[in-house]
């Protein structure tokens, strides 16, 4: 594979005038299914190969990606980019430049009790109608259950025209699980992923019939739950709410394309933004989490980057790219879903550092607030503005835990909130999950549980 | 563009895949080729300085066997012995599946209307880079001239071809292809240290008829109208919904509410309700895939079903629901042809085609002139996390502008909305009369009354 990647680069460099190019090429393989009550909609295998093709011609980029190995075809593919690139180039004031990372030659191999691709399907689709059953079985007033299950397993291979030369091995096992459930006219929804880059073993450690169970669970309390009054309120978020706080109302805001592009983190280096106990990292190293890999999708290498410490902006996530202009080392933060599209500044494992507090302790301090335990969805605009919305919440009284919440949400700007951090947890935890911009990525975030002094909590009632 | 498969050699290798999957014991197969060419220009930070092309095809194969499905997809399709290897991994998958009793086969055959005006245009693919460039320029340049202070954050111009065949063992036998191009740019404001939310704008057509000098400046007036920002108090009020707004709002609830296998499953409020009035009767939707020149317009869906036109809520009444295959022959219906692909990687599923909200007779000035205190809502963030099945949502929208006593008074952001979609859908005092269509939604701006706005 890599003598063919290796003649396509050198046509780009020494026929077409590239600065610079690269070739990425996969194999994978992918199972999945659906089940949806007691029916298996499809079972589902997909083979993916294709090169992804990417040159840097009079500091314009040139892509293209092509479903084939053929020396000829991908030849063809690398002499359009390289026109293109030229021709998108003739009104550029700033040209791409790149920093240097130093070259890598390795093979990545995936080590694992359980690897999925030596397992039947039939096995997977009878473990995983084990969430099926629970959630089905746990109480009459369930109307639907939908599990999506999928693994991922293969190879990519990377090879630059500076002599980097990179196998990697690939292995991801994901799923969604999600519940709804009416009651006289209330309907409920409560969802769930899982997602490992350490086997099918995720599974022996998060066992199907407890998934099952905790969705069920939550999708069943929340018909009690009372919708709440919209306002500031002080709250406690837990690490499933922290966790996608940080990736969205802070992580992408560190994205290093996007501080450029207007985001308000552009200059922010060394400034205080955050109470004392905020500490924040994008870590690419954690063993077996969602969000980890050993090379980034321009050969990098991956590392845990500090975001923020203590409350100061301490760095930013970066590509070759972005590293440049910033004058710094790049962080292995470039990744592509897949060999259709461009690696761009991704996060990896996202998560706020925890600190002393036990969780009663957090509570305490709250006359009357909020416990939010379990996100639904969240969004940021690089302007500083933030929503989560929240599936599992419950109001807190006098320091206790007390009824449940249902619909709610907590937004508003990043900065103010980041300020009102005024308790963080001991604890720890990191939740997988996949985030979109423009293309899909395998991600992880978390942390401790923390207190909020005051944000604003939206509700309907 | 390399040369792309012509309309023979994508029935070819649909019928081949089909003929093997059934010689090798299928009880019956479907496949579906796909393919798609794309170039794009993109800018970044006020400049062109990125290009790609994509080549995409591949094909997907949905075998039968003892009632049980199976599928397995390849993006190789230029080698025949790759669809013998996937029609093996389909039969299977579908051997390792379940039976499923309701199984009672794929869709029949059905003559196609081929009158689609407008969604194919050959100018589109003559399109060079150079063109590209200089479109993108264009958007730049006119976004510019609005104000010194705008900075033009991303945006890019592509055009692409998309063909698809499907052939199953019922005898369904089609092909299709279309062009699409599109221009968009985002921008935002920068003054001091002050950064305006980004604004984005864009043109999409089947065929070459886009404005890139209307993308560039509307974007950046947009922007340049929330430099000032006034907060907002919190209060119950009306609001006038741009098609952003709408497309958000309803993707994640009412959307869901009308697909047949949400209704089915329980998780649709409307079950039960049809011919019961179930939104405000200012409010006629149509699901139409065969409206002209609308950006979901084929020949027909995902499973070879014939594209039409379906009335879906008729002056606030629910009327039908949308269907593929596999739901309308549980109920012993037809199929609305709404089964949808994500290209060759996936099965259908239930999708709007072009979602038709009708337009009334109120221009979008003469909507705000009516409104004597609300708010101008554009883009919303969080809608994603709605509540689907009940309709709950709790969003933030930013940028908003302020209407008093029938004019736009001052922008505002952070500003959340908090209701029930479907109880908002029942106070439509307004429906504009400036369509436009944005993803799947075809519709004009929409005023309700009584959302709950949290404000500052």
């Amino acid at each position: 594979m890599q003598q063919v990647l290796l003649k396509i680069i050198e046509a780009a460099t020494q026929k077409h005038g590239a600065y610079y190019a690269e070739a990425r090429a996969q194999k994978l393989h992918k199972t999945m299914f659906t089940l949806k009550e007691e029916r298996v909609e499809a079972a589902k295998q997909g083979i993916e190969n294709g090169v992804a093709l990417r040159v840097l011609v009079n500091g314009a980029w040139g892509f293209a990606s092509v479903g084939s190995f053929e020396d000829d075809i991908l030849l063809t593919a690398v002499s359009n980019a390289c026109i293109m690139a030229k021709t998108a180039s003739q009104r550029l004031k700033n040209p791409i430049k790149l920093v240097a990372a130093k070259t890598v030659t390795d093979h990545v191999e995936v080590k694992s009790k359980k690897n999925p691709a030596d397992i039947a399907m039939e096995d997977k689709i009878k473990d995983i109608f084990q969430i099926n059953k629970t959630i089905q079985q746990y109480d009459k007033r369930i109307k639907s259950c939908t599990v999506d299950y999928l693994d991922l397993t293969g190879s990519s291979f990377f090879v630059n025209s500076e002599g980097t030369n990179i196998q990697q091995d690939k292995m991801f096992v994901w799923s969604r699980i999600t519940a709804s459930v009416e009651s006289y006219g209330v309907f409920t929804f409560s969802r769930e992923e899982v997602g490992s880059t350490l086997g099918y073993e995720v599974f022996d450690a998060q066992p199907p019939q407890e998934i099952g169970e905790a969705v069920a669970k939550r999708a069943v309390a929340q018909l009690s739950a009372k919708s709440l009054k919209g306002g500031k309120a002080p709250v406690v978020l837990g690490p499933n709410v922290v966790g996608v706080f940080v990736h969205e109302a802070f992580g992408h805001l560190a994205e290093a394309d996007l501080a450029l592009s207007g985001g308000i983190l552009f200059n922010a280096m060394g400034k205080k933004i955050g109470s004392d106990l905020v500490t924040f990292y994008d870590d690419g190293t954690i063993p077996g989490a969602f969000g980890s890999f050993k090379y980034d999708d321009e050969g990098v290498p991956t590392q845990k980057t500090l975001l923020i410490k203590d409350g100061v902006v301490a760095g930013l996530m970066h590509n070759r790219e972005t590293a440049y202009k910033f004058n710094i080392q790049p962080t292995g933060n470039a990744r592509a879903e897949d060999f259709r599209v461009e690696p761009i500044i991704r996060m990896r494992n996202t998560y706020m550092a925890p600190r002393d507090h036990k969780f009663e302790e957090l509570l305490e301090g709250v006359k009357s607030g909020y416990f939010f335990k379990s996100f639904r969805g969240g969004q940021a605009n690089i302007d500083g503005t933030f929503q989560v919305g929240i599936q599992e919440g419950y109001e807190i009284v006098n320091g206790e835990i007390g009824a449940s919440v249902r619909d709610a949400s907590i937004s508003g700007n990043t900065l103010e909130t980041l300020l009102k951090v005024d308790a963080v947890g001991k604890d720890f935890a990191i939740n997988s999950g996949r985030c979109g911009k423009g293309q899909i990525a395998f991600i992880g975030d978390g942390g401790p549980h923390i207190r909020l002094s005051e944000v604003v909590v939206g509700g309907s009632a | 563009m390399v040369a792309v498969l012509e309309k023979d050699e994508m029935l070819t290798i649909a019928e081949k895949a089909v003929h093997v999957a059934v010689a090798r014991g299928a009880s019956e197969a479907e496949a579906y080729v796909y393919e798609g060419q794309a170039s794009n220009v993109g800018i970044e930070l006020g400049q062109v300085n990125k290009t790609n092309q994509i080549i995409d095809r591949g094909v997907g194969v949905r075998v039968v066997v003892n009632k049980a499905m199976g599928f397995a997809y390849t993006n190789i399709v230029s080698d025949l012995n790759a669809i013998e290897d996937i029609v093996v991994r389909a039969l299977s998958a579908a051997k390792a599946s379940k039976p499923d009793a309701d199984w009672k086969g794929f869709a029949q055959k059905k003559p196609y209307v081929s009158v689609l005006d407008g969604t194919f245009d050959s100018k589109v693919l003559e399109i060079g880079s150079d063109e590209l460039v200089n479109i993108s320029q264009v958007m730049i340049d006119s976004a510019s001239q609005v104000d010194k202070n705008v900075l033009v954050a991303e945006g890019g111009i592509g055009n692409a071809y998309i063909s698809n065949a499907v052939v199953n063992s019922n005898g369904v036998y089609g092909f299709d292809k279309g062009t699409v191009i599109e221009c968009s740019l985002a921008t935002l404001a920068k003054y001091g240290d002050k950064v305006t939310p980004v604004c984005f704008e864009f043109n999409a057509a089947r065929n070459y008829k886009i404005d890139p000098t209307w993308v560039g400046s509307e974007a950046a007036r947009l922007s340049v109208s929330t430099l000032k920002t006034k907060p907002i108090k919190t209060k119950t009020t009306k609001l006038v919904l741009s098609q952003f707004a709408l497309q958000d709002l309803l993707g994640y609830t009412l959307l869901n509410a009308i697909k047949a296998d949400s209704v089915q499953r329980g998780q649709s409020p409307f079950k039960g309700k049809i011919g019961e009035k179930v939104v405000s009767e200012n409010l006629t939707i149509y699901d139409d895939g065969s409206y002209s020149g609308g950006m979901r317009t084929w020949l027909f869906d995902g499973e070879g079903v014939p594209h039409q036109k379906t009335l879906i809520i008729d002056k606030g009444v629910l009327k039908n629901f949308l269907y593929d295959n596999y739901a309308a022959k549980k109920e012993g219906k037809e199929s609305t042809g709404n089964a949808s692909r994500a290209g060759y990687l996936s099965t259908p599923n239930i999708d709007i085609t072009n979602f038709h909200i009708m337009p009334g007779t109120s221009s979008a000035d003469d909507m705000i002139r009516q409104v004597d205190d609300g708010l101008l809502v554009y883009y919303l963030q969080g809608a994603h996390s709605s509540n689907p099945v009940s309709g709950e949502f709790s969003v933030v929208a930013t940028p908003v502008w302020k209407i008093k006593n029938g004019e736009i008074v001052f922008a505002s952001r952070d500003v959340m909305l908090a209701g029930n979609i479907f109880e908002v859908l029942k106070n439509v005092q307004i429906v504009g009369n400036n369509e436009r269509q944005v993803g799947g939604l075809i519709a004009p701006w929409i005023m309700v009354e009584d959302v709950r706005v949290i404000g500052k």
